[in-house]
């Protein structure tokens, strides 16, 4: 019996994640206690904290890359983790559900088996079944619009750290996905190429690809987004426009948290 | 002493057919242990367990009993019971199936040492579990394996030379047919040892230039 995917019901046509008190532990330990954020269409949210607050956990959880133990994720009106599908129907409705969204992850993980181009063009023609030349065509435009044109034939192997994580927003993007998700897209780049990899998200802030960032860089996160959640310990300890969260925090637990990185930086 | 090597070079086509033999033996036989291999390590690494627990057990035995004992096996023992196989075939499939039980290992380290994040990139486009494994973690675990790979095919190349005991016409066979004509040991041996000698150099040479080829994929 196939069931019918659960459509959420009273809301609003413009909400396009929707997090409704997601718990989720690894063994004894409540990473994750009971977590709610709703993100609008072409919203931009940064989601800040220590390590071991959560904040990954919560965006893998967001594309089932981690289980979650009780709650409910929706992407524009579809249940991430529908209930009541069990083994290959859960399959497939997970993988129609992900290539909806596009995830940057912090070590790329580009595939190296693959030239830059076939890592961005694989996944329309075997997924979207898109005829190979206008995928070519199109993931061709992706390559330049991150920078990355002449790189089309070079293996990863031979890109250095800010055109690997290019390649591999690239890579999300030739999905045409709803949302992207980016987990610490620049922790591991030399600091002098941090900046190359910001300047392509911050271009698709401004075409108002909606957009969940897990990011330790405040000054980025203070500049792209237009709401800023803070981590801590498992629960969203403060939540609000960047301007407040940054200058004006009102929980103590947030005020230490960003002295301590002014400190470090 | 004196060494006359005429005998041998009056005989060549003897060995050049043994040698063709050899190659078109070993050719087979790293076929089904290549693809077999593969086919077996996916198998105990993801199938269900009816299927992949007796494989596992199929690879300890044909891992831990000599290539020798294996072949006359299949055989004699085998003819005993009224299952006629030729020899050739027998050897080809004999050689074959034990190369596949040491593949089949070198493909599930390779398949287990690719990281994580290759998967969970994979997924996270919306590929599915076979998928992700066809077209990004097997390619991969090849390209891990080639050296190991290339290792087991020239040891393999060599033990084609086992055949010869069920009498199949490879290059020592051969070889010892005509040393019964003319009693010359020692140059058809020594002959023979450089022939194998140049097969496998010409191997290790072309299986090294593909994988520097391939280096920059890795």
């Amino acid at each position: 019996m196939v069931v019918p995917p659960e459509v959420s019901k009273n809301k609003s046509a413009d909400l396009m994640l929707d997090i409704i008190n997601v718990k989720k532990a690894f063994d004894d330990l409540e990473v994750l206690k009971g977590i709610d954020l709703q993100v609008t269409r072409g919203q931009i949210v940064s989601i800040i904290g220590s390590s071991g607050s959560g904040k990954s956990t919560l965006l893998r959880s967001i594309n089932h890359l981690e289980t979650i133990d009780a709650g409910e994720i929706w992407l524009d009106g579809v249940r991430v983790n529908q209930p009541g599908l069990k083994g290959m129907e859960f399959e497939r409705h997970i993988n129609s559900v992900r290539q909806n969204m596009g995830m940057v992850f912090q070590q790329f993980n580009l595939f190296p088996h693959l030239s830059t181009l076939d890592n961005v063009r694989l996944a329309p023609i075997k997924l979207k079944g898109m005829d190979k030349r206008v995928a070519t065509d199109y993931c061709m435009e992706l390559l330049a619009k991150v920078g990355l044109e002449d790189k089309a034939e070079t293996f990863p192997s031979n890109l250095s750290g800010g055109q690997k994580q290019r390649a591999a927003i690239a890579r999300a993007l030739a999905m045409q996905p709803k949302v992207m998700l980016f987990d610490e897209a620049t922790s591991a780049l030399d600091p002098e190429l941090v900046e190359e990899v910001n300047l392509v998200m911050k271009q698709l802030a401004r075409e108002h690809m909606t957009m969940l960032i897990v990011t330790h860089e405040m000054s980025f996160a203070s500049e792209v987004s237009d709401h800023v959640l803070f981590m801590d310990q498992g629960v969203v300890c403060e939540q609000g426009p960047p301007d407040q969260i940054f200058s004006n925090p009102k929980e103590e637990r947030t005020r230490v948290f960003l002295k301590k990185h002014l400190q470090q930086n | 002493m004196n060494f006359d090597f005429t005998p041998v070079w009056d005989n060549i086509p003897t060995l050049l057919t043994g040698t063709g033999y050899t190659l078109l033996i070993a050719l087979f036989a790293a076929i089904i242990s290549l693809v077999g291999g593969l086919a077996v390590s996916l198998t105990t690494l993801y199938g269900k367990k009816v299927f992949s627990y007796p494989l596992r057990c199929f690879i300890w035995l044909f891992m831990g009993t000599p290539l020798l004992l294996q072949l006359y096996l299949l055989y004699f023992g085998l003819g005993q019971v009224g299952i006629l196989i030729p020899a050739l075939l027998t050897g080809i499939l004999g050689l074959g199936i034990h190369y596949m039980a040491y593949n089949a290992d070198i493909f599930r380290a390779t398949i287990l040492s690719i990281e994580k994040g290759q998967t969970e990139a994979a997924r996270s486009l919306g590929f599915g579990r076979m998928q992700t494994l066809w077209f990004f973690i097997v390619p991969q675990a090849i390209f891990r394996a080639l050296p190991q790979l290339g290792n087991n095919m020239i040891i393999m190349l060599k033990d084609t030379s086992v055949l010869s005991v069920i009498g199949v016409t490879e290059l020592v066979l051969n070889a010892q047919f005509e040393i019964a004509n003319t009693f010359r040991p020692f140059e058809f041996y020594i002959s023979v040892a450089v022939i194998y000698y140049f097969l496998n150099l010409i191997l290790e040479t072309s299986l090294n230039r593909f994988e520097k080829k391939l280096e920059d994929r890795r």
